[in-house]
């Protein structure tokens, strides 16, 4: 199970004069189960890249394959890729639109064809892993707070059970609060349902304590790829296309660049602080 | 996907026409479109055709853009070339099959009442393909000004379309993500009959209009807090001014104006 990406080129406007190419030879696999962050400055392909995935636009060059099928081969069936490969958008509260909380989360299920029962039973989890109370059910979702609605929302995507889940800014506007307890429900996914997950972000701070593995975008093309751990030793580079490296990250190098001797490479506020512990303690 | 609509389809060049004053272009739009009524024989299409195409060459617009203005209206044009076809009675006859009968006024009538109408068309798109909405907006509130003194709200008037023109893109990005926020979901647009398409736009207008009404509410809130409060004392940033060129535009459409007017009555053609 992976997502395959073959030197994808995606270009915006063709035939209208202002063409725009938005990536530029995308080459990545994601394996089953991984959990990514997509880092990236504002306009750098990111949202992009996420729609070519489950098919919502299409590569202006190159190939993806879903699980080893080529999935623009005309005979490949592009609602059950949708189906397969979850994307939540950026703000997903602002397409709500049913009377009540359970409805608007039945219609993904729904659309599916399953069964009304299969839907329910679906739509019930899926609210209940979102943390969403029973008794908010049968309220109108234009009733429910920012957070509540978010939640709402990405419940809906997470009723039609997706395999790869994908985030376009799951946290934007959401106070710290809010943010670790959405943050944390995909940490929780990706452990126990192994769901392989995608998180866009222009914050490493965020993400860094979540992911396996991150890659960094700009201007249309990966530049980085790997773990955090790895990807935050480019300070230079990372702050050349504007992202910078989180603060505690930060401070580390900074000590090692003056001498100290700390091992390993935290990412963490708490790793940071043990590894400089650790370090105080030797010398 | 949805986003390849175009409204307000304001090219962007540099050109004499693009520079002119808006209120010129309002104007003398009007007054071209009234002077294609002002003749009914061959010289005066050559005359307005000719003028047209030299406008057209000032503004650096390509034609292509210009033609693209009929397409919407093709139905309509083609309906009244048909109705003009059939229902003009006439001394001479040409076809006379069953209840149909052509007569030679016919087709010369519908030739023309096809070329005006072509002619009003291409020559408002380009005036909106030259003008940008702001520009336009401004020019019908100064233009309109006088109507001030009969209690028409001329200011709001012209605001309000302002901020329609302005949301018309905004709008059109929302319904393309949220299309597609749906289309993720499993939404399924395309298929079934009428009725159950129209149903299944509910994912789409529910949401467009709760955030229509969001970012209306926001809107008034923002102008609230820059203490808008209406045309009276509002003064511009870019204030509408005459200059040379303006009055020479001007000058330029009384001349065509009076060609055509004097063709229309002399020429025998």
């Amino acid at each position: 199970m992976s997502i395959k990406l073959q030197n994808v080129n995606f270009i915006y406007g063709i035939g209208t004069g202002k063409e725009k190419q938005a990536l530029k030879n995308i080459n990545i696999e994601i394996n089953n189960g991984e959990f990514i962050g997509l880092a990236g400055h504002t306009g750098s392909g990111k949202s992009t890249l996420v729609q070519l995935l489950n098919g919502l636009e299409r590569a202006t060059g190159g190939e993806i394959f879903y699980n080893g099928k080529n999935i623009y081969d005309k005979s490949y069936n592009m609602r059950n890729l949708r189906s397969k490969v979850g994307l939540v958008f950026q703000y997903p509260e602002h397409q709500l639109f049913e009377t009540t909380v359970i409805n608007d989360v039945q219609f993904g299920p729904k659309n599916l064809g399953l069964p009304q029962l299969e839907v329910e039973l679906r739509s019930f989890n899926a609210l209940k892993m979102a943390g969403i109370d029973d008794s908010l059910l049968d309220v109108s979702p234009f009733a429910l707070s920012g957070g509540q609605k978010r939640r709402v929302a990405i419940a809906g995507v997470l009723a039609m059970q997706p395999e790869v889940l994908v985030l376009d800014e799951p946290a934007a506007g959401l106070d710290p609060a809010g943010r670790d307890e959405i943050l944390g429900l995909l940490k929780k996914l990706h452990d126990e349902n192994n769901t392989t997950i995608i998180l866009v972000s222009h914050s490493m701070e965020d993400i860094a304590a979540y992911v396996d593995r991150l890659l960094v975008m700009n201007q249309g093309e990966i530049v980085l790829d790997g773990s955090p751990e790895k990807v935050f030793q480019f300070e230079k580079e990372l702050e050349k296309i504007g992202l910078g490296i989180p603060q505690p990250a930060k401070v580390i190098h900074q000590l090692k660049e003056a001498g100290a001797d700390i091992k390993g490479t935290p990412v963490t506020v708490s790793e940071s602080v043990e590894s400089i512990y650790k370090w105080l303690k030797e010398t | 996907m949805i986003r390849d609509i175009t409204i307000g389809q304001y090219y962007a060049t540099e050109s004499i026409i693009h520079k002119l004053d808006p209120r010129v272009k309002v104007v003398c739009t009007f007054a071209y479109i009234i002077s294609l009524f002002c003749f009914n024989q061959l010289s005066g299409y050559i005359i307005a055709a000719l003028f047209f195409w030299c406008i057209t060459k000032l503004s650096k617009v390509p034609f292509k853009f210009i033609v693209r203005g009929i397409k919407p209206i093709l139905f309509m044009l083609v309906f009244t070339a048909l109705l003009n076809l059939f229902w003009t009675s006439g001394e001479h006859i040409l076809i006379k099959y069953g209840v149909i009968t052509i007569t030679a006024e016919g087709v010369k009538r519908t030739i023309f009442m096809a070329l005006r109408l072509v002619f009003l068309i291409i020559g408002s798109s380009l005036m909106t393909l030259a003008t940008t909405p702001n520009q336009l907006t401004d020019a019908i509130e100064k233009l309109l000004r006088p109507l001030n003194k009969l209690k028409v709200p001329v200011h709001e008037v012209a605001m309000m379309m302002s901020i329609a023109l302005r949301f018309i893109p905004i709008l059109v990005e929302e319904t393309d993500k949220i299309m597609k926020a749906q289309l993720a979901r499993g939404a399924d647009f395309e298929s079934g009959n009428i009725f159950h398409r129209i149903k299944s736009m509910a994912p789409i207008i529910i949401p467009l209009f709760v955030s229509a009404a969001r970012r209306a509410t926001d809107l008034a809130l923002a102008m609230d807090a820059r203490c808008y409060n209406g045309g009276e004392g509002r003064t511009k940033m870019k204030p509408l001014k005459y200059k040379k060129q303006d009055i020479i535009a001007y000058l330029i459409m009384l001349l065509y104006i009076t060609v055509i007017i004097i063709a229309g009555k002399y020429l025998p053609f």
